[in-house]
This record gives structure tokens, sequence and C-alpha cells, in this order.
């Protein structure tokens, strides 16, 4: 953890080298998402609702996905782009220190401009949650804090088993951003709106669905269950075995030279 | 002209190169738009008592705008001019006797218009096959199909020099992240990219009628599926004229002034 500190000085000053340049990529960043938020705001402008949820309610579905991809692209960056170690041969340079190598990867880039994101989401979901009919109570904020974080697992977890098919391929795969960018997309939906075969894929193959669906409807009131309550952690789930494979990358690595 | 038609065959078949690239945007524009479909379905399923769009006319156009997403995205940035704005190289270029809006010009439409090219055909190939209510409907009637083919090749040279100008902003700014950044997003919005303009609420839509963004993929291929009628696809042309007009204006106007004091980065 010390480490990961010492990383993110550095690539603090790093980055405050350049303060005006990086307050208009902040301001920028701002708007990429924005695209998204006055899509959703322009749709239920014209329709009542979306197969009986509310506008605050898919807000709260995609500031939560928002959430934890911002904040895996700020402070995860390094893994984000592992293609790049490998290709230029980076990672050799990793494995010869003492110290544990997801961390060091980690701490290879960390972009303060997608905080930018970051906090537009927390802005969305804050609105989301002023406005949005639900009675808070201690339950119910406990969900909430699990769906938070295991936003953050969830998009960890691909993000490093994504890494992991860099040690077969070299190359990153362009076609992997269709599983994550376009899988990000759907997710951002309560995906209970879509046919039966996606709610499947969402929820057993990439479980996006147990990081805002499921505790959704719980808030709501849809579901009683109570163990709808933690079911944001089964991401905990995805993420170990996300992890082994990685660590098994490492051990069949073969460096690229240079 | 001669020399300015050999830049846009080099930048063409150069893009051509790239397969790879290509096999992975098409997989992209066709997840991405049945995604956008399926959300869109949902709404219309949800609610049908206002619809700004019949479905049928929607998708279809959901699914042009993947189709030749290459042609009509306006987030773009050519690597090669950054590279010579950013590292000086530039002074290359003015070496060459010609001109160089008009050499980037033909670049930047060469590559995108390969991009496309390489892209298109599967995307509505697969739009087509797939059941309804997510097919592409191709169906038109002749006139209609003069008229779109007329305001397709210009909006696709109304996209060169909106993307052109952007670079030129570079000229100035020498970083084409931050506020070129913020151009181009907006540009996106209000062409109707993201979100098709009839569901833009009343406000914004006036905004985004007067500007000349929805000419580039909004205008055509509404006019395709038949959202648009007839008479205001003639009037649209004319408009795309117009718009082209005062942005070449503008371009060669700030090309001009950005060169004449111009700092050449480095060596």
């Amino acid at each position: 953890m010390n480490l990961y500190l010492k990383y993110f000085k550095i690539h603090l000053k790093s980055e405050m080298q350049y303060k005006m340049s990086f307050i208009l990529s902040f301001v920028s960043q701002f708007f990429v998402f924005f695209g998204y938020y006055f899509t959703i705001i322009c749709l239920f402008d014209k329709f009542s609702n979306l197969k009986g949820f509310s506008l605050y309610e898919v807000l709260l579905t995609f500031g939560i996905i928002q959430f934890g991809f911002a904040f895996c692209e700020s402070f995860f960056r390094g893994i984000d782009q592992f293609d790049r170690l490998i290709v230029d041969g980076g990672f050799d340079r990793l494995l010869l220190r003492p110290q544990n190598i997801l961390l060091q990867v980690f701490g290879q880039e960390i972009s303060f401009v997608k905080l930018s994101r970051l906090f537009q989401s927390i802005i969305v979901l804050i609105i989301a949650i002023i406005n949005i009919d639900v009675v808070w109570d201690i339950k119910k904020v406990i969900t909430l804090i699990c769906m938070l974080i295991s936003s953050v697992l969830i998009f960890l977890s691909i993000f490093i088993l994504a890494a992991s098919y860099c040690f077969i391929t070299i190359k990153g795969l362009e076609v992997r951003n269709v599983f994550t960018d376009g899988g990000k997309h759907m997710a951002q939906y309560p995906i209970g709106i879509f046919k039966k075969g996606f709610v499947f894929f969402f929820t057993y193959i990439i479980p996006f669905g147990f990081v805002n669906y499921y505790p959704l409807l719980y808030l709501i009131d849809k579901v009683n269950n109570d163990l709808y309550m933690i079911s944001p952690l089964i991401t905990i789930l995805y993420l170990i075995p996300c992890i082994f494979i990685f660590y098994k990358g490492v051990k069949k690595y073969s460096s690229v030279g240079s | 002209m001669k020399s300015y038609l050999s830049y846009f065959k080099l930048k063409f078949t150069i893009g051509l190169q790239y397969r790879a690239a290509a096999l992975a945007g098409i997989s992209t524009q066709i997840f991405f738009g049945l995604v956008y479909i399926l959300v869109y379905v949902a709404f219309y399923e949800s609610d049908a008592t206002s619809i700004p769009m019949p479905l049928n006319e929607l998708v279809s156009f959901l699914w042009l705008n993947q189709a030749f997403f290459a042609l009509v995205y306006l987030w773009y940035k050519d690597k090669d001019i950054i590279n010579l704005i950013k590292t000086g190289n530039i002074a290359y270029e003015l070496c060459r006797p010609q001109d160089v809006y008009m050499m980037w010009a033909s670049k930047i439409f060469g590559e995108r218009l390969s991009n496309a090219t390489l892209r298109f055909l599967p995307v509505i190939i697969i739009a087509m096959l797939l059941p309804a209510p997510f097919n592409l409907d191709l169906s038109i009637t002749l006139p209609r199909f003069i008229i779109f083919i007329i305001s397709f090749i210009l909006s696709s040279l109304l996209m060169t020099f909106l993307v052109l100008l952007y670079h030129i902003i570079c000229l100035f700014t020498l970083d084409e992240k931050g506020i070129v950044n913020i151009f181009m997003v907006v540009s996106d919005i209000l062409s109707g990219l993201v979100l098709p303009i009839p569901f833009f609420p009343t406000f914004f839509q006036n905004i985004a009628n007067i500007l000349p963004f929805r000419y580039i993929s909004d205008f055509p291929f509404r006019l395709y599926v038949g959202n648009i009628p007839l008479k205001e696809g003639v009037i649209g042309i004319v408009v795309q004229i117009i718009w082209m007009i005062i942005l070449i204006i503008i371009g060669q106007i700030l090309m001009k002034k950005a060169l004449n004091k111009a700092v050449i980065q480095g060596g």
C-alpha cells in the first residue's frame, strides 16, 4: 500500500507540472461522458418509464457503473494499458523488483484527468439518491455501499483478465473493447429491460447484474429477500480467479526481448 | 489538383491495409448498434404515447449511422497531422508547393473514406439479415435515393472540413486535448450521433437545427429512411453547400492566421 502511495505522489507531481493543460483536460473529460447522461435524460423526457423503471432508478444504475469504471481508469490505469508494458519489455523491469507485481503494474500510470469522470458519476449518484423513491434505512445504505465497492471490483477483474490475455497475444486485443465497453454500455441500464439471453449473460458470465440490477430491485422494494443486500459482493468471487489467471500468466511469461 | 488527388489516393490505399483493425471496428459497430436498438425497443415497449420517430425508421437510421460510422463521427484526430503540429515537422509541410489546407483535407478525406469502405458492407448485410424489429430496411424510391446520394457526398465533405477546422484550432492551442476535445464532444452530440435529434427536447432541437453538425449524419440518414420529406431534402442540400463554403472560408482564414505566427516547436 505504501508503495502505491509513493507511485501516487510521483504521478500527481508530474501531472501538476502542466497545470493549464491539466485543467482543460479535466474539464473536457467532464464533457466526454456528458453525452451518456444527456441521452438518458432526453429519453425520459419523451418516455414516461423504461419497463417500469423511473429516470432516477436508471440514473442510479448508470452512476454505479460509471463510478466503478472511472475509479479503475483513474487509479488502476496501468493494468488497463498492460500491453504497452509487455510490448516494450518494461514488464521485465517490474519482475526484477522484490515487490508485489500487480501493485507495481497498477502504479505504472495513474490518471488524474480521469478523476473528473469519477466526480461526475458521484454527482449523478447524489442526484439519483436524493430523488429516487426509496425509504433509506441502514440495510439499504449497506446495499448501496456494496454496490459501489462491487462496481470497482468488477472492472478491476475485467481489466486484470484482459491484461492476462496480453501474455498470450502480446498485443492488446481490440476486440476486448467490445466486451468491456459494450458490456459496460449495456450494464448501465437495469439489465432486466433486455431479453432473457442478455440477462443470463450479465448474471453468470460477466456478473454486471449483481453490481447494479439485483441490488436495485432490493432498494426499490421489488424483492424483499435480504440476500440481495450483499449480492454485489459476488464480484469478489469473480475477482479471485482473475488474479489467479494473471499470476499463472506471469509464471509462463517469456519476455519479448528489447 | 492532381497532387491533392494523389494525397487522397495514398491515404486511401494505406487505410485499406488495416484489415484487422477494420474487423474489430465492424464487430464494435454491430454490437453497439444492437445495444442501442435494444434500449430503444425497451423504451418503445414501455410507453408508446408520444414517440418522436416510428420504430422501423429509427432502427434503420441507427444501422446506417453504425455502418457509415467511420465517415460521420466527429471525434477524430489525425495522428499524422497532430504529430506534425506537435513536433514542428509542419515546417516541412510549409515548404511544399501545395496549399496546406487542401492537402490536409484530402488526407483526412482519404483516410476516413478508406475506413468506411472496409467497414460499411458487412455491417449493412448483417443488419439486413436480423429479424424484425431489429433489421435494417434499405427499400427506397429512386428520387429519394438520388437526393440521398448527393446529400451523403456533401455530408462527408462537410465532415472533412469540420474535422480539419478542429485540427487548425490545434495549431493555436498546440494541444489536441483540452478545448478541442470539448468541441468534438459537443459536435458529436449536436450531430445526432449520440441521440437522434427528434429525441432532443425542443430547445436543443432548435439549436441543433441551426448548426451545421446535423447535416453530417442526421440529415442524409433520416432522409434515407423517409423521416425527412423530399422537399425539405432539396432545401437541406442547399444548406449543406452553404455550410461547406462557410467552413472552408473560416478554415482558410484561421489557417493563414495560425501559419503567419507559427512557432516551430523544436527542430
